[in-house]
């Protein structure tokens, strides 16, 4: 177990440098494969809760220090109206969710169905880009929500989980080079005081 | 709920509630940390990247001239990849010299650098230059390119630095429109998509008479961005119940940039002599 989470945390490290190389499209509104989120959705499915906390915790670090803007700076005279940004660490709390979301499925998905994991993956991306999109609303102190964003998050969600299947695949190949068996273990039947 | 469980949870609120809780200087040394381990990665990669265009080009001509050995008759073909390839070389020259012109002629003392990722977050407008703290640049400091202004630096790390675009919602500029006492605040819109989005002058006086195809500069108030840099041209102007707003065309082409000048500070004798002639 211990050598699948250091391997699944190393292949989330992987995914984080990958995602570097992942530019957006224009043609379809700047949508492009989230591949780090898409390593933790599959990951957080596959492994127990303590393990997706801390996967959680290390890929919404790791987004936002390399997403994260600073303050908008220059004489506040002149600029009265400062656009706000959203602060560090607010991923970490949105990849936890996530990873709650997929956790939910994690009976089925042990049963070998990973189809709808892989559906639920990019439900949860559209949640999660819907939820990020309103927190910048948020913060920012109105609401706006062009089409084209919502194009943008439809798109990415939608390219995004046709990668899962191969994600998945390398879990699987990564559990088995671990001799980890994802077993399901919600119907187990357990010893009890009273029956 | 298990134990372990348990004090999992407690330890990701109290991991969450660190991070939520930085100050903006230490996300800025986490940041710096984060970039100085993926800048050789970067640079890696647009090299790969570079060599991978240079590799497929290649091809394309070692494909052009065994087709002229073989078949004599389609020597005009060949001489048109030719022509295509030192038209590509003409123009890459004619950029190379536009560039070094603009880094004689401009009054400023400006670092050229090169884009080596473009938009890398998903909802803010940002590329990744090729040059960092080590090379001189800092924060907030103004990017430009012959065209007109591009934005400013967000976050320098030791060799490579995020730059956040004119189109960004967040890179807010002191704007005037040229030949009219209107000043106001540039700035992207939020969702928008696109190379080329239109930008936003608020607080303009709501009876401005502002035409279509009027220039907008920086005043250079507000201390990020010097005076008098093309920002963009007015497409549309509407006045609202207390400020007007206009639509602005970017004067730059976000899509083709690759090149860009980042306006490095005067030294402290410079400013003086400047003071002081």
């Amino acid at each position: 177990m211990i050598k699948y989470i250091i391997s699944i945390t190393l292949l989330t490290l992987a995914a984080c440098m990958v995602q570097q190389f992942l530019p957006a499209i224009g043609g379809l509104h700047g949508a492009r494969v989230l591949i780090l989120p898409l390593v933790f959705l599959c990951a957080a499915v596959s492994v127990n809760f303590a393990s997706m906390l801390m996967l959680a915790f290390i890929c919404g670090f790791l987004w936002d220090a390399q997403n994260a803007l600073g303050p908008s700076g220059g004489d506040i005279e002149i600029y009265t109206n400062p656009v706000e940004n959203l602060r560090f660490g607010y991923s970490i709390i949105l990849y936890a969710m996530m990873g709650l979301l997929m956790q939910g499925i994690q009976p089925l998905f042990k049963r070998g169905k990973w189809h709808i994991s892989s559906l639920l993956a990019g439900i949860a991306i559209f949640f999660y880009l819907f939820a990020e999109f309103l927190l910048i609303n948020f913060v920012r102190g109105d609401f706006v929500f062009p089409r084209a964003a919502f194009y943008r998050i439809y798109l990415t969600s939608a390219l995004t989980m046709l990668f899962s299947p191969f994600i998945f695949w390398l879990i699987f190949q990564l559990a088995s080079a671990c001799h980890h068996t994802i077993r399901y273990t919600g119907l187990k039947k357990e010893h009890r005081y009273i029956d | 709920m298990k134990p372990l469980n348990l004090i999992t949870l407690l330890l990701f609120i109290a991991g969450a509630a660190w991070a939520l809780t930085r100050s903006d200087g230490t996300v800025r040394s986490i940041q710096n940390s984060y970039f100085a381990i993926i800048s050789p990665f970067l640079k890696g990669g647009s090299g790969i990247e570079k060599k991978a265009f240079a590799f497929i080009d290649e091809v394309e001509h070692s494909k052009a001239w065994e087709t002229k050995y073989n078949l004599a008759k389609e020597e005009l073909d060949e001489k048109r990849v030719e022509v295509a390839h030192l038209r590509k070389l003409e123009l890459e020259n004619a950029q190379l010299r536009q560039a070094l012109k603009f880094q004689q002629l401009t009054p400023f003392k400006v670092l050229a650098t090169k884009i080596i990722r473009r938009q890398p977050s998903t909802w803010w407008h940002t590329v990744t230059i090729d040059r960092g703290e080590q090379q001189g640049i800092g924060v907030q400091l103004p990017v430009l390119s012959p065209e007109g202004l591009v934005g400013k630096v967000d976050a320098p790390s030791a060799n490579t630095s995020t730059v956040i675009l004119l189109t960004d919602e967040s890179c807010q500029v002191s704007a005037k429109v040229d030949g009219t006492p209107e000043v106001g605040i540039l700035s992207g819109q939020r969702g928008l998509t696109g190379d080329n989005p239109s930008l936003k002058l608020r607080f303009l006086s709501k009876d401005a008479t502002i035409e279509p195809g009027m220039l907008v500069f920086t005043t250079g108030r507000g201390g990020l961005f010097p005076p008098d840099i093309l920002l963009g041209e007015i497409k549309s102007f509407e006045p609202g119940p207390l400020h007007g707003e206009a639509l602005v065309k970017p004067a730059v082409d976000f899509a083709t940039l690759h090149t860009v000048f980042v306006k490095i500070p005067d030294s402290p004798e410079s400013q003086a002599s400047k003071a002081n002639p």
